[in-house]
């Protein structure tokens, strides 16, 4: 008589299928009320956020590369930009240099040429001043060669119609 | 093992004592265990939380093997469940016996037919209902039966009652006979003296050890074949 196997001389003890379909229905339904629910719906959970940090990952990945497209284009233009600045800035210069080198050399032109102008208007003021002394020391001379000459010779009229002219201009003082 | 059993009657039912109290002691020990695992769940697993993920994730792995994810959600539950009994089940025996005289009132559940054999029923019976409610009566009948071609109806008829036999008598076997080796070498302990005590407990302690190897791989063998037999009626082939 061996009651681990299925028949024996009391029969097939049915009540453990009984107890067996009873006992793992309530165990599953236990485990599922106390425990399942709350880690496979966390595990579900888990799972759905790690896909949706993925794609966001991925997203994110997306923007940067193109914002660093962006800026490296907006270096690239901003390159350009500077170089056209410098270039600008070399021909104002050179503009500027050209107009200030014209002004001076016109302003320098006039200069010289109020210089000049000066110069020969001293120059004549020079020699009609010259001109009005030769003209005194020539008279001068005359009165003195003329004296000298009345003098030698004893103009004594020349002398004495001088004289008297002194006299009468004398009176009439 | 050759030993006797408790039979009572209630209502007229016959129970036996021995394989009730070790069931309920394995289905006790699965729920205390599960049930401490999963205080405490958090986002981020930490500690017994990591132990219990991997446990579900192996079992859904079983699962997943089988069929594919949207059908077999469902059986989840119940390949986890499954599985922790059964591994439970097939380890009590080899932890504690407990005897009084020749009736033992705990040893391994599942070194009982009608214990392998109760829980292929219900998982195969449940297979069927929900072929049934998926495809219909005659869509279920069409897919389990009837395909690939009708002639196979008798073999696929069969296959049935055969599947559920070899998938429950395989997992009885294996661990009954693990349990009469343990017994045999225990008498042989005793039988002459301290002469045989002595190679008898290197020997005890190696069959333990292969024991609770067989234990494991036959209840995930179980968990496995119960599932591809499941998705043969769950999906169409």
């Amino acid at each position: 008589m061996n009651s681990t196997f299925l028949l024996d001389a009391q029969g097939v003890q049915w009540g453990d299928f009984l107890f067996y379909l009873v006992t793992f229905l309530l165990l599953i339904a236990a485990i599922k009320h106390f425990a399942w629910d709350s880690i496979a719906g966390m595990m579900d959970k888990r799972a759905e956020k790690i896909a949706d940090d993925i794609d966001s990952a991925e997203r994110n990945r997306i923007k940067a590369a193109e914002l660093a497209e962006q800026r490296e284009a907006a270096l690239k233009d901003s390159h350009i930009e500077a170089s056209q600045i410098v270039d600008r800035a070399k021909k104002n210069g050179e503009e500027q240099k050209a107009t200030i080198l014209a002004s001076a050399n016109s302003e320098a032109t006039a200069l010289k040429e109020r210089a000049r102008k000066d110069i020969e208007q001293e120059r004549q003021d020079a020699l009609e001043g010259v001109k009005n002394d030769v003209a005194e020391l020539s008279i001068e001379i005359a009165s003195k060669v003329i004296q000298k000459e009345l003098n030698a010779s004893g103009h004594e009229t020349l002398v004495d119609s001088y004289i008297e002219g002194l006299g009468k201009h004398n009176e009439t003082r | 093992m050759n030993e006797e059993a408790l039979v009572l009657k209630l209502f007229g039912i016959p129970f036996n004592v021995g394989n009730i109290l070790s069931g309920l002691v394995a289905a006790l020990v699965v729920f205390a265990f599960i049930f401490w695992l999963s205080r405490d769940v958090k986002m981020k697993p930490t500690g017994k939380q990591n132990y219990l993920e991997f446990l579900i994730d192996f079992t859904n792995g079983i699962v997943k093997s089988a069929m594919p994810d949207e059908i077999g959600r469902q059986f989840r539950l119940l390949a986890f469940t499954l599985f922790m009994f059964i591994f439970v089940s097939n380890q009590l025996g080899l932890m504690i016996e407990f005897a009084i005289g020749d009736i033992h009132y705990i040893k391994s559940p599942t070194a009982s037919p009608l214990t392998t054999l109760t829980l292929a029923f219900i998982v195969l019976t449940m297979a069927h209902f929900v072929g049934a409610k998926k495809f219909g009566l005659w869509g279920y009948v069409k897919n389990s039966f009837l395909s690939p071609m009708p002639m196979m109806a008798p073999i696929s008829m069969i296959e049935q009652f055969t599947n559920f036999l070899t998938v429950a008598l395989r997992l009885f076997g294996n661990i009954f006979s693990g349990e009469v080796l343990l017994t045999t070498i225990g008498h042989f302990a005793k039988s002459k003296g301290i002469w045989t005590t002595i190679p008898a407990i290197p020997l005890e302690m190696i069959w333990q050890g292969f024991s609770l190897f067989i234990g494991t791989i036959q209840a995930y063998v179980f968990v496995t074949l119960i599932m591809v037999y499941v998705s043969e009626k769950v999906e169409v082939e």
